[in-house]
């Protein structure tokens, strides 16, 4: 974190840990292969239709995909066990790194297991208790509140029936594995069992979104697997077509990222005549602010502004993988304007990137 | 036999900045040649370091913001050039470059080619100016490829 800035980017961990980072760059093809595979083509893809997909998986292209799974797993485990045996030397930022106490929310299945795109929305609170379950994607608006501030295109999400700020949330990988009572797939339950050994309640700290997003990473793997083998899973039977049936609907998923809520009302034609997206960057808005203040108070000290501090400022953003380009429709470019001011309000020091 | 690797990215949905994916589409409409990759991207991303290191020549082509509307440009790549930030979110020709070296041990000989693009707006279509130039690009590209290929 303290580290001269020209080794502390992307081809300074490749310097230091090649292996690592080869093995990243393996996943990625691995993921995007599988992509290809699936939808037939590079160009243009558009496997993914309304009503299911357009063509059915080849059991050619299933054992592909079966093929690279090994890789796949072992590269998963390796990083996540490096991971591991690192976090030691990142205690003050494990501790400083947006961790208070809020709520968390994303799906669950109807046995409470990790659930990405069915099942129903869950809110827990920090002592791990579940404050709201079942709530279906209809109902989304009943308990999740928008606040607009003057200072932000970004609305800041709240659990309606605690209030602002009294119900900030949290979702993505963190609170995913927070709220679930276990996941259906043999390593990663061993994973989850021991990352919930974090805290006592809900694991807190926004540091460990990057854990539980390896964590997640070698589910979703070990469910490729599991779907790849079941017998189902070459059935011609992909699609089912409908025309306009309502005139409002709304949908959740699990994004890697955490919650996306799409609602819409669309007019005879199926035009849409109002829409609300709350994406995963908005309803973590306000633990992503409060993580800033944690951050600056714990680490900015002086009247100057040094590398490390800045660097830890920006890092407790990017741990919950923010999408700002997409949350606040400004240029993809994460701008960073850092003003420090002393108790009367000058000016101390100020960095622009 | 040496290998080529050509990258068209850009948002097809976006207007001129389309203007690379077009060209690597009408260069895949031209007899296949085993020596030569042609890949449309939305976006330059890490994996393509692996392939990268594997090719002799990379031939990118992009749309660009600055400039003459319809000017096409050819540039040399230069790995040493690569911003040491410029690995965020998406990243540059240069650091694919530099990090297929860092990695793999080796990187390609490469070259941009960039059209000023007229109009980002939404759409699916290049404005008629940008759209003008397809054909002198892919003729930019098959002049860099060692003869017979394509």
């Amino acid at each position: 974190m303290d580290s001269d800035p020209a080794q502390r980017n992307i081809f300074g961990v490749m310097e230091a840990h090649p292996e690592i980072a080869r093995e990243g760059v393996r996943l990625r093809q691995f993921g995007q292969q599988a992509i290809e595979w699936l939808a037939g083509k590079r160009i243009h893809p558009s496997w993914v239709v309304p009503g299911g997909v357009n063509e059915p998986l080849s059991a050619a292209n299933r054992d592909r995909i079966l093929a690279g799974m090994p890789e796949a797993l072992a590269i998963a485990r390796r990083t996540l066990d490096w991971f591991k045996t690192g976090m030691e030397r990142f205690r003050e930022e494990i501790r400083t790194f947006a961790n208070s106490p809020t709520l968390f929310m994303g799906l669950v299945n109807d046995k409470g297991g990790l659930e990405f795109y069915d099942g129903k929305l869950r809110f827990l609170d920090a002592g791990g208790h579940v404050v709201q379950d079942g709530v279906a994607a209809a109902d989304y608006a009943e308990y999740i509140g928008e606040l607009a501030h003057p200072w932000t295109y970004l609305k800041s999400s709240f659990f309606k029936p605690l209030g602002y700020p009294e119900g900030v949330y949290r979702v993505g990988p963190l609170a995913r594995l927070n709220i679930i009572d276990g996941c259906d797939t043999p390593l990663a339950s061993q994973e989850w069992a021991e990352f919930r050994e974090l805290d006592r309640g809900a694991v807190l700290s926004s540091f460990h979104y990057h854990y539980a997003r390896l964590v997640e990473i070698l589910y979703a793997l070990e469910k490729i697997e599991q779907l790849l083998r079941s017998p189902d899973i070459l059935d011609p039977n992909v699609r089912a077509l409908a025309s306009a049936n309502q005139s409002e609907g709304v949908g959740v998923a699990e994004a890697p990222r955490g919650t996306l809520i799409h609602h819409y009302k669309v007019d005879r034609d199926g035009l849409i005549t109002w829409a609300n997206l709350i994406i995963a960057t908005g309803h973590n808005n306000a633990a992503m602010n409060r993580g800033v203040l944690q951050v600056a108070r714990h680490f900015v000290q002086g009247n100057k502004l040094t590398e490390g501090m800045l660097n830890r400022v920006e890092a407790v953003i990017r741990a919950f993988d923010p999408c700002l380009s997409c949350s606040t429709h400004a240029d993809g470019h994460l701008a960073l304007e850092i003003d420090l001011r002393a108790h009367d309000g000058a000016l101390l020091d100020s960095v622009r990137n | 036999m040496s290998r080529i690797l050509i990258l068209g990215y850009g948002n097809p949905l976006r207007g001129d900045d389309a203007f690379g994916w077009r060209v690597a589409e009408r260069l895949l409409e031209l007899p296949p040649d085993p020596s030569i990759e042609i890949l449309c991207l939305h976006q330059l991303t890490p994996e393509l370091m692996d392939p990268l290191s594997r090719a002799d020549l990379a031939i990118f082509i992009d749309a660009a913001a600055a400039g003459d509307p319809g000017a096409i440009l050819e540039r040399r790549i230069d790995p040493e050039s690569a911003s040491r930030a410029a690995f965020t979110h998406h990243a540059t020709p240069e650091a694919l470059l530099a990090g297929a070296r860092a990695l793999y041990g080796r990187a390609p000989e490469a070259v941009m080619i960039s059209v000023t693009g007229a109009d980002f707006s939404l759409g699916a279509e290049l404005s008629p100016l940008v759209g003008s130039r397809l054909d002198e690009a892919v003729a930019t590209v098959l002049r860099m490829l060692p003869r017979p290929a394509l």
